[in-house]
């Protein structure tokens, strides 16, 4: 699952004469758009891995430690990062964990490991969201208009993250970066969102020059050799 | 449009959360001869208070937990907040006064002006 993207691709090699199986991400139609320099870019963060944790950290908190080389957030609300790898708090026994495609599979079998016995739920979620990195002096300012959620430093420092309707729209928030000419914040949206929120969002930036964007109608194909070009 | 403060995450938008129903109603324990209006009390009866109500609020958009609030229903005043499981804090609550001194029974009833402790009738 969290490599594949698409069903056809869970086939180990397609039958002679077909393409390979291709991938693409919700966002996949969408290039990075940027309004003035240094005011607010919108980008898409493609193919991570994402997992849902289900574990009381009182009891379970030390051997997931062990076992993922981080720790549970501390405090409801919170975030831990190591390296590539992050936790988000979600509720009091909920947690997002992330980690680099790459890693996903070895690290959610450690988790299992680390956790037998524990009473725990760990599910692959990497399809279900992607993450839309909005970043920029005027980041705080755009994700303003979207929600609801008081974005002033002192309600939201960095490593913050928190569950909100974004116009309209359920997301979890992240500040991962936060001094103010360079706030660097992810969304992570459901799939089915992310092109509504995408276009919400360049809307929302407009007045410092971000392009306005269509929502997608007629959508193309496009494979993953194309969507990696991207970057 | 009001702030609630959500046992978990804080103080948020209204927006953010849904209602749950009257709290602390628990299901009867099934037996074989249980009467169908035993079943519809459980189903439909709800006190209705005109002041304070234990009720369940769910945190939508963020936590997605359930808690318990405790509401004056005639001003809007959330109480107290307490988590799923614990038992509703002792609240002081300004109960409105009813015209002729019938029970305070019926959110609804606009006509019912709300009198504030001290207020001359
Ligand atoms: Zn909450």
């Amino acid at each position: 699952m969290a490599e594949n993207a698409t069903k056809s691709s869970e086939a180990a090699a397609p039958p002679e004469g077909l393409t390979p199986p291709e991938r693409r991400t919700p966002l996949a139609l969408r290039q990075p758009v940027e309004g003035a320099p240094g005011t607010l870019r919108l980008a898409e963060m493609p193919f991570a891995g994402k997992f849902i944790l289900r574990l009381d950290p009182a009891s379970g908190g030390e051997a997931f430690r062990e076992a993922a080389g981080l720790d549970l957030p501390a405090a409801p609300l919170m975030s831990v990062v190591n390296g590539e790898r992050v936790v988000f708090w979600l509720g009091p026994d909920e947690f997002l964990l992330l980690v680099p495609e790459a890693e996903a599979a070895a690290f959610a079998e450690a988790v299992e490991k680390g956790l037998a016995g524990q009473h725990h739920q760990l599910v692959d979620v990497s399809d279900y969201y992607t993450a839309i990195e909005i970043s920029g002096r005027k980041a705080r300012e755009a994700l303003m208009k979207l929600t609801t959620l008081d974005l002033h430093p002192c309600g939201f420092p960095v490593g913050h993250v928190a569950g909100s309707n974004f116009a309209r729209a359920q997301g979890w928030l992240w500040l991962e970066h936060g001094e103010e000419e360079t706030a660097r914040f992810r969304l992570y949206v459901r799939w089915s969102m992310a092109d509504y929120l995408w276009c919400v969002l360049a809307d929302a930036g407009r007045e410092w020059g971000v392009p306005e964007q269509i929502p997608a109608a007629d959508e193309t194909f496009l494979t993953e050799s194309v969507h990696s070009k991207k970057a | 449009m009001f702030v609630i403060s959500c046992p978990y995450c804080g103080a948020r938008d209204q927006s953010e959360f849904s209602y749950g129903g009257e709290a602390h109603i628990a299901r009867p324990e099934w037996r074989e001869d249980m009467s169908d209006a035993e079943w519809a009390d459980f189903v439909f009866m709800r006190s209705n208070p005109k002041g304070v109500l234990a009720e369940r609020w769910v945190h939508s958009a963020g936590c997605r937990r359930f808690f318990n609030m405790l509401r004056n229903t005639a001003t809007d005043e959330i109480l107290a907040v307490y988590k799923i499981g614990e038992r509703a804090p002792e609240v002081q609550a300004k109960l409105p006064a009813t015209p002729c001194g019938e029970a305070p029974i019926g959110s609804g009833n606009d006509a019912v002006k709300v009198m504030q402790p001290g207020e001359a009738e």
